[in-house]
């Protein structure tokens, strides 16, 4: 059975009401790592927030593992693209938040327990914090301390201490400079191998898109007043057909600026 | 090329900057004790405008004798803290401190009460609408109101603190619960925790340093509505000393109560900055 089964979802917003998907139905294994493609508009963060819970569908359904749930949980980690971290907590807390949320509410936080738990989840979180890259010194820092790309990575460890089936990353890497993208790009690859976990990542740039995922999906929408749609659904070659890749990206391309194209055709016979 | 002096981009120096910040203050005690001391060459007994030494001395008065008459008058050996702790001056601060105290502890159930209409659609939509029209009541009209129903002691005076600063705290506190970034909360749910836990262990953490700096916005009404309470209806604290003094003319005395009170609520002010810098090392304000 597909670990995420999204089934004929059509999203409108606002009134008069304006289609932003429009029957997509898509089914994701166990252990894809799945880029969701298109262009600023098209409703791909929707689709991610349909999956994460947090918004919901006009019609249609979104099971994971065959439960519809109805608001974000510990199944789906999530990294978006700002706020991805808890100004208020140094790094480390901020990474030992989840362990110690589902452990212990409000009221047994005071407890002896606590206090001899918390020292174990520290020594995890330090674990992780080696293993994304950061030094034992950066631990104590605030997030308002740290680049642009060390905050990405604490999110990501901070997602992964917990476990969950699916990473939901929506242009979680789009805020950054090249340089630190590339990084990035190799550390979550390297996560995703270790861990086996399932990824869903919402980018608009193909290269990354070709780069990481196993699997493209493009959104697209044939004119303006229409909802999206899946354009493409392409499973992406092994790394060994690097002589592919341009062919690819033209094909991506292709597909998610169909909208387009009845101009460019026309400008092109004119 | 510009000869041209530079308003905004100016940059004045330590000097300059020293000096300018100081000389209104020099300018308006240099002012005043000048005029005061030709109205006193006119008429010795004048009392609008008291001078330095006559200032000095009715302060020694009101911070250094018994409050009462009747009081028993401690030996001439006493120390200097022990006939402190017995004047006029003291028993005054320690009743409006007391009021003033009271007040801000029931400040906090404001807060609890805004996050929480903030943060759920039900508790938010249930409220709202009632502070809004709340928050538009001029408390001071209510206070005859308030005379009627809690009588004249303290209750009065307390209840019109809150009744007057109760709803600016409340709806700020909602602005503030309600500009923490949706992500965020997602995040905290995607992490495990419950919807309790994200009040109090995501939201009103983050937004802490910006509700204690709405307190401190709000140190000045509740002072207005505390003096206002003291000065109608009190038989002690600061503002009925300065209302009663006013009947005899007692500027010697009442001008340097206002300078106290100034430099009190100063040193409150101080106190919280301090205070939330110590506890949200994170936070800069912007």
């Amino acid at each position: 059975m597909a670990l995420i089964r999204i089934e004929d979802i059509s999203v409108a917003y606002g009134s008069p009401s304006r289609l932003v998907l429009d029957g997509i139905s898509l089914s994701i294994e166990n252990g894809e790592f799945v880029c969701l493609l298109g262009q600023t508009g098209c409703g791909k963060s929707t689709l991610l927030r349909l999956v994460l819970g947090s918004e919901k569908p006009t019609s249609g359904r979104v099971l994971i593992d065959g439960i519809e749930h109805h608001q974000p949980d510990r199944t789906r980690g999530y990294v978006p693209q700002k706020y991805s971290l808890f100004p208020d907590r140094t790094v480390l807390d901020n990474i030992t938040f989840g362990p110690e949320v589902a452990e212990f509410n409000l009221l047994t936080r005071f407890t002896a327990r606590y206090f001899r738990r918390r020292r174990q989840f520290r020594q995890e979180a330090m674990q992780y914090i080696r293993r994304i890259g950061l030094r034992e010194a950066d631990a104590k820092k605030y997030p308002d301390q740290l680049s642009g790309g060390m905050q990405q990575r604490v999110a990501i460890a901070q997602s992964l201490i917990t476990r969950p089936q699916i990473l939901l990353m929506d242009e979680a890497f789009s805020a950054l400079d090249p340089g630190t993208r590339k990084d990035m790009q190799l550390l979550i690859r390297q996560l995703w191998r270790d861990t086996g976990i399932t990824v869903l990542f919402v980018t608009h740039n193909t290269q990354e898109a070709l780069y990481l995922g196993t699997r493209v999906i493009v959104l697209a929408k044939e004119s303006s007043d229409q909802g999206s749609h899946v354009a493409l659904d392409l499973a992406v070659p092994a790394p060994g057909h690097a002589d592919q890749v341009p062919r690819l990206v033209s094909r991506l391309e292709h597909a998610s600026g169909c909208m387009r194209e009845p101009e460019d055709v026309a400008l092109a016979t004119a | 090329m510009s000869f041209g002096v530079q308003f905004v981009h100016a940059k004045p120096g330590r000097t300059w900057t020293v000096v300018l910040s100081w000389s209104l203050f020099v300018l308006g005690l240099g002012l005043y004790f000048q005029t005061a001391q030709r109205r006193h060459q006119g008429n010795p007994e004048d009392r609008v405008m008291p001078t330095i030494s006559q200032m000095a001395h009715g302060m020694y008065d009101a911070a250094l004798k018994p409050a009462e008459d009747d009081d028993q008058p401690l030996a001439g050996n006493a120390s200097l803290a022990r006939r402190f702790l017995g004047s006029m001056l003291w028993k005054d601060t320690v009743a409006t401190s007391r009021r003033f105290l009271i007040s801000m502890l029931l400040l906090i159930p404001a807060v609890v009460l805004g996050l929480h209409m903030g943060l759920f659609p039900y508790v938010g939509v249930f409220f709202m609408r009632f502070f809004l029209f709340f928050d538009k009541i001029v408390a001071l009209s209510l206070l005859p109101i308030l005379f009627i129903a809690f009588g004249i002691d303290e209750l009065s005076k307390i209840m019109l603190i809150v009744i007057g600063v109760t709803p600016t705290i409340i709806l700020d506190t909602v602005n503030l619960t309600r500009s923490v970034p949706g992500e965020q909360i997602v995040k905290a749910f995607t992490l495990g925790a419950h919807d309790f836990d994200v009040a109090y262990r995501v939201v009103l953490r983050q937004i802490a340093p910006r509700v204690l700096n709405s307190l401190r916005l709000n140190l000045k009404s509740v002072m207005l509505f505390l003096f206002a309470g003291e000065m109608i209806a009190s038989t002690d604290g600061l503002a009925y000393r300065i209302a009663l003094l006013r009947r005899h003319m007692g500027m010697d005395v009442i001008i340097p109560y206002v300078l106290w009170v100034a430099l009190l609520l100063f040193l409150v002010d101080l106190t919280m900055r301090v205070l939330n810098r110590k506890l949200h090392p994170w936070f800069h304000e912007t």
